[in-house]
């Protein structure tokens, strides 16, 4: 049996994720969206008005979080406050699984809030290994890891990224996050072929994709999130559904954001790119109102 | 545990993207040994600064927009030095962004240069105090009912509880009515030096507010909050005061705490 048939993954269809100028609206007007991924972090907070919004948020949509300061590949131990907070929120907002990046963000207490690329290598594999597996034994709930867009690569690294996340994914029983604009922008900046990377990933444990936009720096892509999605990484997504099935799908906007209904119909246009991929089976789970 | 590599690895790589000055060939750092160039025409250097590059462009603006205040009473120039500054001096040590500034009222107290006056330290004061009662933990609303039914002879035993996201800032400048023509857009003149008490605040709706309050308000709040029974904060306001009269003392009482209940400040009345 597959992680995602273990595990009750849920196929949610296809969201967005939301984001500070769009909450007002959508708490307020209630639009058509299937679901919304938060950042785990920004609902950490015991009081405040982001806490009341997503108290709001959850009687209306589901809600997936999505974190960026776990560093399941730091060399620090691991922030038992971070993961408690984290636990809390997943068991409040009932959600079907939780996600951060396969990656570091700070070592000796320093935390630089970026998604630092690791050595990809036995020695850090055995390392992410053993700490994945104490996020999910404290968690309550599936966790998926993604992977994260890269500019640099180490000497050190002795194996593909592909092969590191597939390995990990098995060796720790966790989910992926496929994120398809990063494994393009990641291509892209480190040579890699995209299509092959989507291949060796292990189809039954992606619980989730993502798409975004990225911004050409000229000798380098950056996953700047500031964009539509490039018809490049529409095909991979193609690719990627053709290989998972129906997974649930995010749309990522997070620098210039758009208006409400660009990015509504942003999902619109992957919901479409998924129906016509996956044909009458992903049309079931209908594009429908909040619950 | 992480092996050798993998902390000395992570180690490098944050030394690097931490520092102020551009990475290229004339001074790499450490971390540059580490990687290898890119295929499409990248240096070393050029795939490290990316990151360094990063961490500047997503803290320093995150810093100026929790100190608008203090922004406002800087020249641009001046202030961009400061946060700079304050972040090498601080570099984050959260996951939290929010908290990135704890440290900047301090620092900029204690900062030597000369331009980062009191007027500055003020602002940066009260600042943070409105990004500390952003997120503050929630508190239930006060019941009026008990208080209501409370025999008079009760109330100096009583201990009174303020909001969780509520805080005084003290000042040796009036920066609460600052703030808020800063935050509006509204013409402002410096401010003259006169000590000022404010309360900040955020309420039911999490609405943030700052209100200047009576100097002897906000010591008897703070002696309240310090976990003294309204008696003895009393005295200690009186003491503090001599020049008060018992009476008036305490028609000032009965109508600090009316404002403080009619302001949502009040969590619990323990009488």
């Amino acid at each position: 049996m597959g992680y995602r048939q273990r595990h009750a993954i849920p196929d949610l269809g296809v969201g967005v994720g939301l984001r500070s100028p769009h909450i007002a609206h959508v708490l307020r007007t209630r639009p058509a969206m299937e679901w919304f991924e938060i950042i785990s972090e920004n609902y950490f907070a015991e009081g405040g008005v982001q806490r009341a919004n997503l108290e709001r948020a959850v009687a209306s949509y589901p809600l997936v979080p999505h974190g960026v300061s776990l560093s399941i590949g730091g060399a620090d131990p691991i922030d038992v406050d971070h993961l408690a907070r984290l636990r809390a929120l997943a068991a409040r907002i009932r959600a079907p699984w939780c996600s951060d990046h396969l990656c570091w963000t700070g070592y000796g207490g320093v935390d630089v809030h970026d998604l630092l690329p690791l050595p990809f290598n036995r020695a850090t594999l055995d390392h992410v290994v053993e700490r994945v597996r104490r996020v999910q034994g404290e968690l309550g709930v599936p966790f998926a890891l993604e992977n994260a867009s890269s500019y640099m690569e180490y000497e050190a690294s002795t194996m593909a990224e592909h092969e590191f996340l597939a390995e990990l994914a098995e060796r720790a029983d966790c989910g992926i996050l496929l994120d398809v604009n990063n494994v393009f922008v990641s291509a892209y900046n480190h040579g890699f072929d995209a299509e092959a990377y989507i291949d060796a990933i292990p189809a039954d444990r992606v619980v989730q994709i993502h798409l975004a936009g990225h911004t050409d720096k000229g000798l380098y892509l950056l996953d700047t999130h500031s964009d539509h999605v490039r018809g490049e990484v529409m095909d991979l997504y193609r690719r990627a559904l053709r290989r998972c099935g129906s997974v649930s799908t995010l749309v990522e906007w997070d620098e210039s954001i758009p208006s409400w209904d660009v990015l509504s119909n942003e999902a619109a246009l992957a919901r479409s790119v998924r129906d016509e991929t996956l044909g009458r089976a992903s049309k079931e789970a209908a594009w429908r109102a909040p619950i | 545990m992480a092996g050798a590599d993998l902390r000395e690895v992570q180690r490098l790589v944050v030394e690097a993207v931490t520092r102020p000055e551009a990475i290229d060939a004339s001074g790499s750092p450490g971390g540059v040994s580490l990687l290898r160039p890119s295929a499409r025409g990248m240096t070393r250097e050029d795939r490290l600064e990316v990151y360094r590059d990063q961490f500047w462009q997503r803290h320093v603006p995150s810093l100026a927009e929790d100190f608008p205040t203090l922004r406002a009473v800087m020249s641009e120039a001046a202030f961009d030095d400061l946060l700079r500054r304050y972040l090498l001096a601080s570099p984050p040590r959260n996951w939290n962004l929010q908290r990135l500034g704890a440290g900047m009222p301090a620092f900029v107290a204690t900062h030597s240069a000369p331009r980062y006056d009191g007027l500055a330290h003020d602002a940066a004061l009260l600042d943070w105090a409105f990004m500390e009662v952003f997120d503050a933990p929630d508190a239930p609303p006060l019941d009026l009912r008990a208080v209501a039914s409370a025999s008079p002879d009760a109330w100096p035993l009583a201990r009174i509880a303020f909001l969780p996201a509520l805080r005084h800032v003290a000042t040796a400048h009036p920066v609460a009515t600052l703030r808020a023509a800063v935050k509006t857009g509204e013409p402002w003149q410096r401010p003259a030096a006169a000590k000022s008490s404010a309360v900040v605040w955020r309420d039911a709706t999490c609405f943030l507010h700052a209100a200047d309050v009576d100097p002897a308000a906000a010591q008897l709040m703070l002696a309240l909050q310090n976990g003294q029974r309204l008696g003895d904060a009393c005295a200690s306001v009186a003491a503090l005061h001599p020049a008060i009269s018992a009476e008036a003392l305490d028609a000032n009482v009965g109508a600090w705490f009316q404002q403080w209940t009619a302001n949502g400040w009040l969590s619990a009345v323990e009488v």
